[in-house]
């Protein structure tokens, strides 16, 4: 009887908590969304909607990139699979920065993205391409 | 934690296999375990300098993702008599090989990019390497390209040919400095370097040219010609002045 009460209260007082997490999960997706329409505009690329499948990050497409993008497509190609956080930590740049660029590339189908729980992860898709 | 070197040059003829075989048995030598590959897909040399005889894999079969890089690597200790230090990783030199490589498209580049990485973990982390040497193609070649966008530190080897100056110095803007790439300059067949006052200003010369640091200079030595890509200098002349500038470069490469 007691442990069934402690069991109550400790679930009401979770409860807050969860739907307090949810809407920061909501937030920080709201949030990449934006990240990702700030950076397009900025360099007039609104014409990419839809990601573009198989655009493979080759070498010559890294060389062809503007610098901003190529600084963060190379730091993920040598960490395989990482957060736009762990880029950041390689690249000295803000994370939502580094978070932006990563969401254009995977616009422009250069990257792929996963989520974990919280986090999302970035890497190239080598083995899926041809 | 080891590092990957890639040798480059913008033209042919500038001594990338030379310095890279060279180099990779200084730092044997030097107690260092290295690993040198022959990235130079369109015109292989170290099968044949080396005297491969008919391996199992090459390193194309690697990049093919048809073996893992175990298979490849062969143990040329022996040649510089000692253990474990030098291992080769060969190109395939047949025409078929050379032929099917050029053929290859922009994934499959991506994926040799991919399996390039990898050796950082395979053999750096995973078997205690402390140098990767990788001996590239001339010029803006995809496995070139490759090769340095994997490396830590780039050696470009370069002459006074103009032509070779001219696209040595666009090929450092253009290409190395996009990648942020650490870059070394190695000048080749120097004429007149006897004197102090001529190597300093080669120096301030190149300095000025390529706006990266100098790593070292090699006159030109008939014996290497002579030599006619039998000796590995480092191992069998030991006194020769040749060796002694690769040692510096050794010396000054560990430090860096």
């Amino acid at each position: 009887m007691e442990s069934a009460a402690v069991a109550a209260q400790d679930l009401s007082s979770r409860k807050p908590t969860l739907i307090l997490e949810k809407i920061r999960e909501s937030l920080e997706r709201l949030n990449e969304k934006i990240e990702v329409m700030i950076e397009l505009t900025k360099h007039d690329r609104r014409d990419i909607e839809q990601p573009i499948a198989d655009a493979p990050l080759d070498v010559m497409t890294l060389l062809s990139m503007p610098d901003h993008l190529r600084k963060t497509a190379m730091t993920a190609c040598r960490l395989g699979r990482a957060t736009a956080d762990e880029i950041a930590q390689q690249t000295h740049r803000a994370r939502a920065v580094e978070s932006s660029y990563l969401n254009q590339l995977v616009i422009m189908g250069h990257m792929k993205k996963e989520r974990k729980g919280r986090k999302a992860y970035f890497y190239v898709d080598r083995e899926s391409q041809g | 934690m080891g590092r990957l070197i890639a040798v480059h040059s913008y033209k042919g003829g500038t001594g990338k296999t030379l310095l890279s075989i060279n180099l990779a048995a200084t730092f044997a030598k030097r107690g260092k375990k290295v690993c040198l590959f022959d990235l130079d897909f369109r015109a292989p040399s170290l099968a044949t300098i080396l005297k491969v005889e008919k391996p199992e894999y090459w390193m194309n079969d690697y990049l093919n993702g048809t073996c893992d890089i175990e298979k490849v690597l062969l143990d040329f200790s022996d040649r510089i008599k000692s253990k474990d230090t030098l291992y080769v990783a060969p190109a395939n030199p047949a025409t078929e090989a050379i032929r099917d490589m050029s053929a290859k498209d922009r994934k499959w580049e991506m994926k040799a990019l991919g399996r390039l990485l990898a050796l950082r973990n395979s053999l750096l982390t995973g078997n205690g390497f402390d140098y990767l040497i990788f001996d590239t193609s001339p010029g803006l070649q995809y496995s070139s390209i490759n090769a340095i966008v994997s490396a830590d530190l780039v050696i470009v080897a370069t002459t006074f040919d103009r032509s070779d100056v001219d696209g040595t110095r666009r090929m450092l803007r253009e290409l190395y400095d996009l990648f942020e790439k650490k870059t070394e300059v190695v000048l080749n067949k120097v004429l007149d370097v006897s004197s102090k006052s001529s190597k300093d200003e080669v120096q301030t010369k190149i300095k000025d040219v390529y706006q990266v640091p100098l790593l070292g200079m090699i006159p030109c030595f008939c014996d290497i010609l002579k030599a006619e890509g039998n000796t590995i200098f480092a191992e069998d002349k030991p006194d020769h002045p040749f060796t002694k500038i690769l040692s510096e470069m050794a010396r000054e490469i560990d430090q860096m």
